[in-house]
Order: structure tokens, then sequence, then C-alpha cells
């Protein structure tokens, strides 16, 4: 096991330096200079001052070497925009609120949807199964904006029940976790749904009703574990638009988050920042693969062993 | 000696989009102590199902046992409620299903599944489960009992998957065991071992088996008495002896009939002709009488009633009727009647042709 993991971290290595050459050298394709939007026009002069000062002057297989060493060593360079703060400066500081806003989302929402999905299995064919798939279609087709605009409107502008936008305690955080946590909640109540009525009308299911079990057991005993497998699945690709969902939200609600950043970095410029996050989210996609995989083995015993094989 | 289970006029409906379906119109039997019966008949005559009645197991709310009873211990199970049935599922009556590939639970210790049945109706504490879990292995033959305990199903091949599904049905000593098909799925050597231990265990244990299967090979060699199914109902009950050697349905000739033996291997085989009919729309009268060629006028007026042949042996034929002719059974049949008799079956592996 701790082979396959280690194998598995050298893998995410790999990727995370093909993921930055590429990041970098599509950067230097970009057409203009990344002082051109400063606002002010600049003198040829003044322009190769800030590009030596940058180091962008130099050969770019040079830039590149410098890049990759530094950021091997967490320095992600400094910011065009900000006074030449450092990137991990301005990200750490994002960070918070994004994590927070996510997490809060990402565990509420599943958590929610497997339950309503094994509601919805077991009162298969009833007005509950009916409205909790109408309310999933619902979900997984409206875009979170739309939720976020609404949600906005309705409780924090009519109703005045949440507070509107900004990042000041939990309250803050209602809002823009309802938005964010629709989309995991649907996807996972209809996959739960469909895995469990699979799961219940399985063989080893009737092997556990003739052996006398209770109705409750079989269902958090015996069909739950095996329904949750490919549940597990779609938490991978799930957490990533869950982030990219994260941008715009943060955006509606005025959240103090990376994404807010990000945005903003980007109608700047900014490429330092831009590459930062970028980098930060791809190390972010990619643990979150590994994450789910090992999870996937934890609950599966068959992928537990073939993993301990290799 | 009075049976363990009895069965009386059982009959089962299913709901469906398309209509009803009559899988099981009015099934009567007797268990004996001690004994195995087999249920023959191909498939969709509704073995499966009378079978699922008797542990309550029939799929709700489109499945029902209309009418009927089911007499254990005193008790009717069919007018059982859900709470009372589980308390007798898996300790009175369990059950042993065809594919031991599907049958456990694949992210649950095989251990787990059989100690689940110990701590449920005997009350045992883990530990002590765990120590007869390890018994109950040693017993149905799976080496290093203690090692396997701890081990997933997917580590077991499907012989031992069965063994384990065996390990389990008997966890409680229960009265009866109801096998459904327990052996089809499994290689024909594999096959013999697993018969080999249901009589081992069964002569231990002295428990009742309802042995379901559509191969006559099997019956030859594991059952005291027969009752073949056709269309929802018992056609023909009676001892082994009885059924093969002095076999009365139409129907029953034709399933001894398409039976291969070893000598008759180079012979056509007999098939009985046509399909069973739909049981959404039971025919009138017998329900064999279409693909019959023995079938009177009043067969497709009337349903027979079970005829007494002897103290152990009945049929549902007009054919038994006094006012019947005479029909002897096809050649095709009485020889391989006659080959059973001389070389005690020989090798009698086969299947029921329209299977
Ligand atoms: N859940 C169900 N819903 C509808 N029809 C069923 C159901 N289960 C069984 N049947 C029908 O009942 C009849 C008998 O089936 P079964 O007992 O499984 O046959 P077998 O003798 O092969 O075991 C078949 O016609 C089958 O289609
Ligand atoms: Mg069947």
């Amino acid at each position: 096991m701790a082979k396959y993991i280690l194998r598995r971290i050298v893998y995410m290595l790999i990727t995370l330096i093909i993921i930055a050459t590429a990041t970098f050298f599509l950067m230097k394709l970009l057409p203009g200079s990344p002082f051109s939007s400063i606002g002010a026009k600049l003198t040829e002069e003044q322009e190769a001052i800030l590009l030596e000062k940058y180091g962008l002057d130099e050969p770019l297989p040079v830039q590149y070497a410098k890049y990759m060493v530094n950021m091997a060593q967490g320095d992600l360079g400094v910011s065009f925009q900000y006074n030449n703060r450092p990137v991990t400066d301005i990200i750490l500081d994002r960070l918070g609120p994004s994590a927070h806003l996510g997490a809060q989302a990402l565990i509420i929402g599943t958590i929610l949807g497997i339950i309503l999905g094994m509601i919805a299995a077991i009162r298969h064919n009833t007005w509950v199964d009916y409205s909790s798939n109408i309310l999933a279609v619902i979900g997984i087709s409206i875009p979170s904006f739309v939720f976020a605009g609404l949600l906005q409107y309705y409780f924090a502008v009519k109703w005045q029940i949440f507070p509107p936008s900004f990042w000041e305690g939990p309250i803050y955080t209602v809002l823009p976790t309802i938005a964010l946590m629709i989309f995991p909640m649907a996807v996972c109540a209809r996959f739960m749904r469909t895995e469990m009525l699979e799961v219940l009308g399985s063989d080893y299911i009737e092997l556990a009703r003739a052996k006398g079990v209770k109705s409750t057991s079989i269902m958090f005993k015996h069909a739950m574990r095996n329904a949750l497998i490919p549940v597990i699945t779609v938490l991978g690709p799930m957490t990533v638009s869950l982030m990219t969902g994260t941008l715009v939200i943060e955006q509606i609600f005025a959240v103090p988050g990376l994404g807010e950043q990000f945005v903003r970095s980007i109608n700047e410029n900014d490429y330092p920042v831009i590459m930062g996050t970028t980098m930060l989210f791809s190390v972010l996609f990619i643990s979150i693969i590994l994450i789910v995989d090992l999870l996937y083995g934890l609950i599966d015993p068959r992928i537990r062993v073939s993993g301990g094989k290799d | 000696m009075s049976p363990v289970l009895e069965v009386k006029n059982l009959h089962v409906h299913f709901e469906t989009y398309g209509g009803t379906v009559q899988a099981v119109r009015g099934v009567n039997f007797e268990l004996n102590e001690g004994e195995t019966l087999a249920i023959v008949g191909e498939s969709g005559s509704g073995k499966s199902v009378t079978s699922k009645s008797l542990m309550g197991l029939i799929p709700r709310p489109n499945g029902k046992i209309v009418e009927g009873e089911i007499l254990f211990e005193n008790q009717d199970l069919a007018k059982l409620k859900e709470k009372e049935l589980q308390k007798m599922r898996g300790k009175d009556i369990s059950m042993i299903f065809q594919d031991p590939m599907t049958s456990l639970n694949p992210t649950m210790k095989v251990g787990k599944q059989i100690m689940e049945v110990l701590m449920l109706h005997q009350k045992l504490s883990k530990k002590e489960a765990k120590k007869r879990a390890i018994e109950l292995l040693d017993l149905v033959g799976i080496p290093f009992p203690d090692k396997r305990v701890d081990q997933y199903p997917h580590q077991f091949s499907g012989g031992m998957r069965q063994r384990v599904v065996i390990a389990i049905a008997l966890a409680c000593n229960p009265k009866v065991l109801i096998a459904d098909e327990p052996t089809t799925a499994l290689d024909v050597t594999i096959q013999a071992q697993i018969l080999e231990l249901m009589k081992d265990i069964q002569k231990k244990m002295n428990t009742s088996i309802i042995f379901i299967t559509h191969d006559l090979g099997v019956v030859a060699n594991v059952a005291d008495r027969v009752a073949v199914m056709y269309a929802g109902k018992i056609v023909e009950i009676g001892t082994v002896d009885d059924i093969f050697y002095n076999p009365k349905h139409p129907y029953t000739w034709g399933l001894i009939g398409s039976m291969p033996t070893v000598d008759s291997q180079e012979e056509k085989l007999y098939a009985i002709p046509g399909t069973p009919p739909d049981l959404l729309y039971p025919p009138k009268g017998d329900a064999f009488a279409l693909r019959s060629n023995y079938a009177l006028a009043i067969d497709f007026e009337e349903a027979p009633p079970m005829f007494k042949i002897s103290d152990t042996h009945s049929a549902a034929t007009w054919l038994l009727h006094e006012d019947a002719p005479n029909i002897e059974p096809p050649k095709a049949v009485k020889l391989r009647m006659e080959g059973m008799a001389k070389g005690a079956g020989g090798d009698m592996n086969g299947d029921v042709n329209n299977e």
C-alpha cells in the first residue's frame, strides 16, 4: 500500500511539472506586454526597466529554469499589480474563505445528496422518489450562479434573512454555501438512487433477507456501502466542478476568496498570480483524484488487495 | 409422522404492467422430517416463486400470496407479519441460491456474513460467533477456516463460495433448507462435491431439504421424493422410484424422454414440443394439453384433479380417469426408463432440454 501511494505521488509530481511547463510557455505566447494594461502609457525605456526588474529580458530557457527552481522552493514570484507582493502571500491570504466555502458546500452537499438518494431508492416509485428526482434534475441542469442570484435576491434583499455579501462570520457563509452545494447534492442524490436500486435488487441482499436481517440493517450494513462505491468515483470530478463554481459564486457574494482574486488577476493580466493560482488548482485537482482513489480502495476490498499487490 | 412443512393450495400472483401473472396456481405438498423433496420443471414453472413464498420473500408490493396456507410448527407462514417472518428466516427455514458468485456481499468479510446470522438468531457474542463461524467453515469443507474467516468473497472460488452460503444457511440448524438450483451455476465436478456435502450434512443434522432443479440427473442423485411442476402447478408427485420408473403424466414423460443418458447419446433426444403457457393468461383446462400428444377433449375444458396412484404417488392428468383410454408412455421414454432400471441410471447428468 505504501509503495502504491508513493508511486502515485511520483506520478503527481510529473503531472505538475508538465502543467507548470505548459502554463509557462502558453503565457509567453500571449500577445502584448504584461504592463500594457497598467493604464499609463509607458515609454520604451520605462518598459525595459520593468522587464529587467522582473527578469523578463533574459532568454526564455533561463526564465523557465529560474521559474521552476523558484517554484520548487515554494516561491511563485511577485505580483505585477500589488506593489511586488509575493504571489504566495496573496494566495495564502485568499485561500481561507475559498477552502472554507468549498469544503462546507462539498461536505454538506454530498451527505445530503446521499441521504436523499437513499430515501428515494427506499421509497422507490412513490411521490418521495418522484419529487427528489425532479429536484435532482433541476439541481444538475441549472448553473449555480442562477441559484446564487435567486438566493441573494429573495433571502438577502427581499426578506433580509441573510446578509447579501461579504465574509464576516458563519451567517455570511449560508447563502454561498447553499448556492454551491446544490450541484453536488443533486449529482450525489441521482447516483446514490441508481446505485441503491441496483444493489437492493442484487442476490446478496436477497440472501441477507433470507438470513432474517432487519430491513434497516440491510440498508445500512449491506446496501449502503456497496452503493457508495460508485458514488465515490463522481466525488473527484464533482469537487473539480465545485472549484470552478466558486470562481463565480465568490464574485456574486463578494467573498474575498481565491476565485474572486483569480478573476480579477485575469482582468489585470497579472500573470504571476494567474500562474500561481493555476498551479494551486492543479495541485488540488490531482490530490483530490488521489484521495478519491485511496478512499475507493478503503471501501472496496477488491481494489484494496490489487492495490496492495503492486 | 406429521410433516415438517405443509403447503396447501398456494396461489401467488404478480401485478405487472401487462396484467396479473399467475405464477403459482394451487400448489400442494408436504415435506417430511429428514427427507429431500426435489421440485423439477422447466424454467418459469414457478419453482422459485413457490420457494420464496415459503420464506415470505415474494417481492412486495407487486407480488402477493393470494390464497393458501403454509403450515410450519402450528402456524401459517402465509399470514405472518414481516417482523415475525424475520425471526423465522435463517433460523427455522433457510435458503441457498443459484449463483454463488453474486449471493455473498462483496464488501463484507465472509466470517462476518456467517456471524451476522448467529448473532441475530442465537444471540451469540461476537467472539462466540466467530468461533462458531470457523467451525462452520470447517464443517462445509473449507481449508484453513481460521484464516479464511477474515477474507472477502472475491478471494474464494465459485464452489468455495457456495460452501460459504451453505454454512450461512446451516448456521442456526434450520429445520428446513431450501436450495434453489444450488449447483446449476457450477462445473460438473464441483457440482458433485456440493451435492455430496449437502447429503452429508443432511445426514448429520437431519434437515429437511427442498431441492429445486431442472436437472433430473441431480434429482436421481439427491432426492427421496419428487414434485414435477408445470405452469404454476404440481402435475405429478411421488417417490424417486415412482417418478422415474412409473411416471404417469405426459409432461413427466417429456422430461424423462429429453434427459440424455450415456447409452442414448446417439439417439435423437425426445423434446417436448412448444413452449410453456403465458401465465398472464393461463389456459383453461390442463395447461399442458396444447403441448401433449395425448390430450383428451376434456383437457381443454377442465383442469384435471390429482389422481391417486398409490400411497406415495399422484398425478394430475385425465389419462388416469377410469373412463380414459389406456395410453402407454412413448417408446423413447420407455427405453430410457428401462435403461435407468438396468444401470441404476448410469450417468444422469443431463439437463431438461427446454431450459
Ligand atoms: N417479480 C416478478 N414479477 C412478475 N413476474 C414474476 C416475478 N417473479 C417471477 N415471475 C413470474 O413467475 C413465473 C414463475 O417464475 P419462477 O418461479 O422464477 O420460475 P422457475 O421455475 O424458473 O424458478 C414466471 O412466469 C415469471 O415470469
Ligand atoms: Mg428459478
